[in-house]
């Protein structure tokens, strides 16, 4: 039939109670950290909600995969932080609109806490670095990964994790050092 | 720092305490330490924060329906993607068909009589399974018919007066899967005489139902489309692939219900 079919097709399915169990597993323990992450990120609440559910999607496509990592969080995290780095990225003036919605949301995020301020110093400079630096940064600073937990969420030597966070730091404040 | 518990844990330790996902010595060790340190268990207090609100602003049915839409979504995107790599391999990928048909495909067909289901008109599809440990054997669609671990699905059809076929799964979660083709427009039907063949084989994964839908039509229909009609038969159903109507597609169309092993 001049069709490229392959001899063998495998077509994926599974029942719905287990997509579903898998589902509400993910939602009672990680929703809202995911949420957090994507918010965080791309401070809208609409695109942070897409960006929620293309990331669930994507467990539950690999729902194997994810099954078997020893910490499904570190596994959501580090593909929700992709995910929205990569939208930003790619969204025409994706920093610069996040930069007027910085500004706009300005008066709620100043509480004067220590923590509060390295994070918004932290989303202030990240246009100033690479994607990898960005996603290492992130972990670090905000999610609290020490170094080895870094390089290894990201498959990098704790070196050359060190060595971007280092440079991270020449842009901004003494927060931002790395012991 | 997890390591070193006389002190703080990091607060990524304590964010996979609250996921549940730490090792039960250093939960117990995270929790007892948290439990007198303010500082930690403020961070715990956040994270089981965050999770109410999360929970009491998105409520779980309408996320775990915008999440399938999502997976369902980029399923589409990479067999767009998929098909986009076959255009450009062609030639190369129809030959390997070819010759390794020979092999994989005539045991299926060794005994191939002409049956099926003769649906509105002329034309006639057939599904036929095989390739376990028991002997060929053509599928009803009057029933659900339950397949063995291994065993492998062929595809056929008469097509009358019939100009094109189209071939598609849904699974039990309403997922749609293109079979023949995997995008573009349905296939032109082959000429001649008896029961023309799909190529190669398909093997179901994972468990529950599976709904394989035959259309034989006189004009092309996009994948897109026959595809849509599907889903929307899914919920038109309840979400209960048993219980799909009819695609909302001309021409005519065989349904079969398999029972993954």
């Amino acid at each position: 039939m001049g069709t490229s079919q392959p001899v063998l097709r495998v077509i994926q399915g599974g029942p719905t109670e287990d997509r579903r169990a898998f589902l509400r597993e993910q939602y009672t323990k990680y929703g809202g950290s995911v949420l957090g992450r994507c918010r965080y990120l791309l401070k809208d609440a609409a695109k942070a909600e897409d960006a929620m559910h293309d990331v669930f999607a994507r467990a539950l496509t690999h729902a194997g995969d994810f099954r078997a990592e020893a910490s499904p969080l570190t596994w959501l995290m580090k593909i929700a932080t992709h995910h929205c780095l990569n939208q930003l990225r790619s969204e025409r003036a994706g920093w610069r609109g996040w930069f007027a919605r910085e500004e706009a949301a300005r008066p709620e995020g100043h509480g004067g806490q220590e923590s509060l301020e390295t994070r918004d110093l932290v989303r202030r400079l990240l246009s100033k670095v690479d994607l990898e630096t960005q996603a290492a940064v992130i972990h670090y600073h905000l999610d609290g990964m020490t170094l080895d937990e870094v390089a290894a969420t990201l498959g990098r030597s704790v070196p050359t994790v060190r060595k971007r966070l280092e440079r991270f730091a020449e842009l901004g404040g003494e927060e931002l050092k790395v012991p | 720092m997890s390591a070193h518990l006389s002190e703080h844990p990091t607060e990524w330790t304590l964010r996979r305490l609250h996921a549940g996902e730490l090792p039960p010595a250093e939960a117990t060790r995270a929790r007892t330490h948290a439990a007198d340190c303010q500082q930690c268990a403020a961070v715990l207090r956040q994270a089981e924060e965050a999770q109410r609100q999360f929970e009491a602003e998105h409520p779980f049915e309408p996320f775990a329906a915008n999440v399938e839409k999502a997976a369902e979504k980029s399923r589409r995107q990479e067999q767009a993607r998929s098909a986009g790599r076959q255009r450009w391999m062609g030639p190369v990928v129809a030959l390997a068909a070819t010759v390794l048909l020979v092999v994989a495909v005539r045991p299926l067909m060794a005994t191939a009589p002409v049956s099926g289901v003769r649906t509105k008109g002329g034309a006639v599809a057939e599904l036929r399974i095989g390739g376990g440990e028991g002997s060929q054997r053509v599928a009803r669609t009057d029933a659900a018919e339950p397949l063995a671990p291994g065993e492998r699905v062929r595809l056929g059809y008469t097509p009358d007066a019939r100009k094109y076929v189209l071939a598609l799964s849904v699974d039990a979660a309403g997922g749609v899967t293109p079979l023949y083709p995997e995008a573009g427009q349905s296939l032109p039907v082959e000429t001649g005489a008896g029961t023309h063949w799909l190529p190669g084989s398909l093997e179901f994964t994972g468990a529950g139902a599976e709904r394989v839908v035959v259309v034989l039509t006189d004009a092309p229909v996009m994948v897109e489309d026959a595809s849509a009609a599907a889903r929307q038969a899914f919920e038109a159903s309840g979400r209960d692939v048993a219980k799909m109507p009819p695609l909302d597609v001309a021409g005519e169309q065989t349904h079969w219900m398999l029972l993954k092993p």
